[in-house]
């Protein structure tokens, strides 16, 4: 048997095992659109490609950050001692070790809202604690398999058990009441 | 003078399709833009357009009807969650067959699916006119398929993708994750064990 004789065969199976769909499935499946789907926009394609170019996540924060102030420079929103603290910050934020400055918050809030649009189990604490801890818990979300995933107020990223998650939330918790 | 002209070359054949398939490729975008923007208006136009061709995709790939039918609504359930993942239109194919793959997959790895094959496969339609050409093909047809079956998961997979859901070699090496050149190279190796069972 050659390779056409072969596809034409492929050919003829198409229809063979084209079998009538239920009615009523499509129905069923509709009836599971959630109200409410996540959202998913330009600034993520961005986000995907510089990722995709497999740099690392915190390049990529940069360089989004740093494009976003040189656009606002060129515009004239920002005078040049406004670019300047703006490229102090971002340098700080990525350099600065364990400080955890809004910037990250920002970046917390905006992987908060992606999980959460997921609908993921997902609490964040970025009002409640400390902006100068990089220890402290800034959002943790549930895992599939009973644990937790943290992540740390310098947005380190780490996976936990319930109980290491409640010593960590208490350890907050009493640095708080210091 | 002019309008003849202008008929002639919008049902010229390769300008006619490729007219076609920019037209269809424009939908796909906007569908892939709605589905990005979180719209259920093209969740169900997505269902619309795709519930029969993973039904049976499913089917395909060796699953009962009951199973496949629920895959097919797990399939719908994940792709609604991973919209960040569509790029474009273009890439509409590869990305809801990729989910439905991985779907299937995870079926047959928690080993649900064990014996599926042999319990409820395709019973293909004979035809009772009685000519023996006829006939031939049929059990051609019933051998091919079961050589399908028993081909290795990757194999099986990309000549369903490829020969039976129609897709290009590109929207196939997509959905199942890998380049052209290794799904160009899957197909091959298929076909040539598909030829060696056949006969």
């Amino acid at each position: 048997m050659t390779n056409e004789e072969l596809k034409k065969l492929l050919g003829g199976l198409v229809s063979k095992t084209s079998e009538q769909v239920r009615p009523g499935l499509a129905d069923q499946i509709k009836h599971q659109i959630p109200r409410r789907l996540p959202w998913h926009k330009g600034r993520m394609d961005t986000i995907n490609i510089i990722v995709d170019l497999r740099i690392n996540r915190f390049a990529a924060a940069a360089v989004i950050i740093l494009a976003l102030i040189l656009f606002a420079s060129v515009l004239g929103g920002r005078d040049s001692g406004g670019l300047y603290s703006d490229s102090k910050l971002v340098a700080e934020y990525l350099f600065g070790g364990n400080k955890l400055s809004e910037t990250g918050v920002a970046a917390g809030m905006s992987k908060y809202k992606s999980l959460a649009a997921q609908g993921r189990d997902v609490v964040f604490y970025g009002e409640f604690i400390d902006p100068e801890d990089g220890e402290a818990v800034l959002m943790q979300w549930k895992l599939g398999d009973g644990n937790y995933r943290v992540m740390f107020g310098d947005l380190r990223q780490k996976t936990v058990t319930a109980e290491q998650l409640i010593r960590l939330q208490s350890r907050m918790l009493l640095k708080k009441e210091k | 003078m002019e309008q003849i002209g202008e008929s002639a070359h919008l049902i010229d054949g390769n300008m006619g399709r490729n007219g076609l398939d920019g037209i269809l490729e424009k939908g796909r975008d906007l569908l892939a833009e709605d589905l990005r923007e979180g719209s259920p208006a093209a969740a169900t136009k997505l269902v619309d357009k795709y519930y029969e061709q993973i039904y049976r995709y499913m089917r395909r790939l060796g699953h009962g009807r009951q199973t496949s039918e629920d895959l097919t609504q797990e399939s719908f359930l994940r792709a609604w969650q991973h919209t960040e993942q569509l790029r474009n239109g273009r890439a509409l194919n590869g990305w809801l067959y990729r989910i439905a793959g991985n779907v299937s997959r995870l079926y047959w790895r928690r080993g649900k699916g064990k014996g599926a094959v042999s319990i409820e496969g395709f019973e293909l339609s004979q035809t009772d006119d009685g000519q023996v050409e006829q006939a031939e093909q049929d059990e051609q047809l019933e051998r091919l398929n079961k050589a399908i079956g028993e081909l290795p998961l990757k194999l099986k997979e990309a000549i369903i993708l490829h020969y039976m859901q129609q897709l290009t070699i590109s929207e196939a090496a997509q959905a199942q994750g890998v380049r052209e050149g290794t799904c160009k190279s899957r197909l091959n190796r298929a076909l040539e064990r598909l030829r060696k069972q056949l006969g």
